[in-house]
């Protein structure tokens, strides 16, 4: 599967966020998205979701644009920043929902194993995070669209996640952001920075010091 | 399956809410098709405070199965009046 998105054109109010995007996303690649805070990578990701409506958008699967929302093509999963699982809800009747294997579960994340009738809402911010990061990767969906998902998760925990996408990459397209740069350049194998509204391709890390994402010498 | 299933979990906490109003409104001798129409206009109403609150973040759990908005408020109306009418009925011939 090939994932184009093109011609975006976003302004809230008169002020205009994103124009210039092109990505392009591939089976098999993690795609990450960098960028400043309010450069607009979330707006980019509720765009191809279909959570946010542009002035202009193009997206495009194996060449074809799709004119709906692409959420109702049940092509796509997304992990927005926001906990999006209702505090009500018990862990089993959402992996039930969302077709995903709770044994499995337990098997990757053996220290939640016994929250499997518990309500989301009870378990602490951490835990409430890797829940939804796992539904959001191991759903049927063929895009999967991570919004900062190594906020607020423990360093042991990161790990397994970022061997999970890994994993999820050989049957999905990911598209990535994080202002963690260290784990998104890690996991990916495709960086994008957002500057000034349009989207550049880095194909060697010191651009994003040349464009002062980063100060000079982090890299080294 | 799985979409309707999460629907009725959406619906869940609004059962009692919605017996509750049925009630109230037949208490004062309101047609049951009228009380029907004023659902309709609650839903809106429910639509509108998800729309403009942080409520609205929690649609995103019914986006990622592939439920629209629309669609979720549509059948979360369908599902109430399909309750609502034997309960109404029954009811009134009570009061």
């Amino acid at each position: 599967m090939i994932l184009e998105i093109d011609n975006i054109e976003l302004y809230f109010k008169k002020k205009l966020i994103l124009n210039g995007i092109y990505l392009k996303i591939e089976t098999g690649e993690i795609t990450g998205i960098l960028g400043s805070n309010g450069c607009g990578k979330s707006c980019l990701l509720n765009i191809i979701f279909g959570n946010l409506k542009p002035k202009y958008k193009l997206v495009r699967i194996n060449s074809k644009p799709i004119l709906e929302p692409l959420y109702k093509t049940k092509l796509v999963s997304y992990l927005p920043q926001y906990n999006f699982i209702s505090k009500y809800i018990k862990l089993k009747t959402a992996f039930k929902l969302y077709k995903v294997n709770w044994e499995v579960f337990t098997k990757h994340f053996e220290t939640l194993s016994i929250y499997k009738n518990t309500k989301f809402g009870l378990l602490s911010g951490g835990e409430q995070r890797i829940i939804e990061i796992y539904l959001i990767l191991k759903t049927s969906g063929h895009i999967v669209l991570l919004d900062e998902p190594f906020n607020g998760v423990a360093p042991l925990h990161v790990e397994k996640i970022k061997n999970l996408i890994k994993l999820e990459k050989n049957q999905k397209c990911i598209i990535l952001t994080d202002h963690r740069y260290s784990e998104v350049i890690d996991v990916c194998n495709k960086l994008y920075l957002i500057k000034n509204g349009c989207t550049k391709l880095i194909n060697n890390l010191t651009e994003l010091e040349d464009y002062k994402y980063l100060n000079s010498g982090t890299l080294t | 399956m799985q979409q309707l299933l999460s629907i009725l979990i959406f619906y869940r906490p609004l059962v009692l809410w919605s017996l509750g109003i049925n009630t109230m409104l037949l208490f004062f001798k309101i047609e049951p098709v009228i009380i029907l129409i004023v659902k309709v206009f609650l839903v809106f109403f429910l639509w509108y405070i998800t729309n403009e609150t942080t409520a609205k973040r929690k649609l995103t759990f019914y986006k990622n199965l592939g439920i629209s908005t629309f669609k979720l408020f549509s059948i979360l109306y369908l599902i109430d009046l399909f309750l609502s009418i034997p309960f109404l009925l029954i009811l009134r011939e009570f009061i």
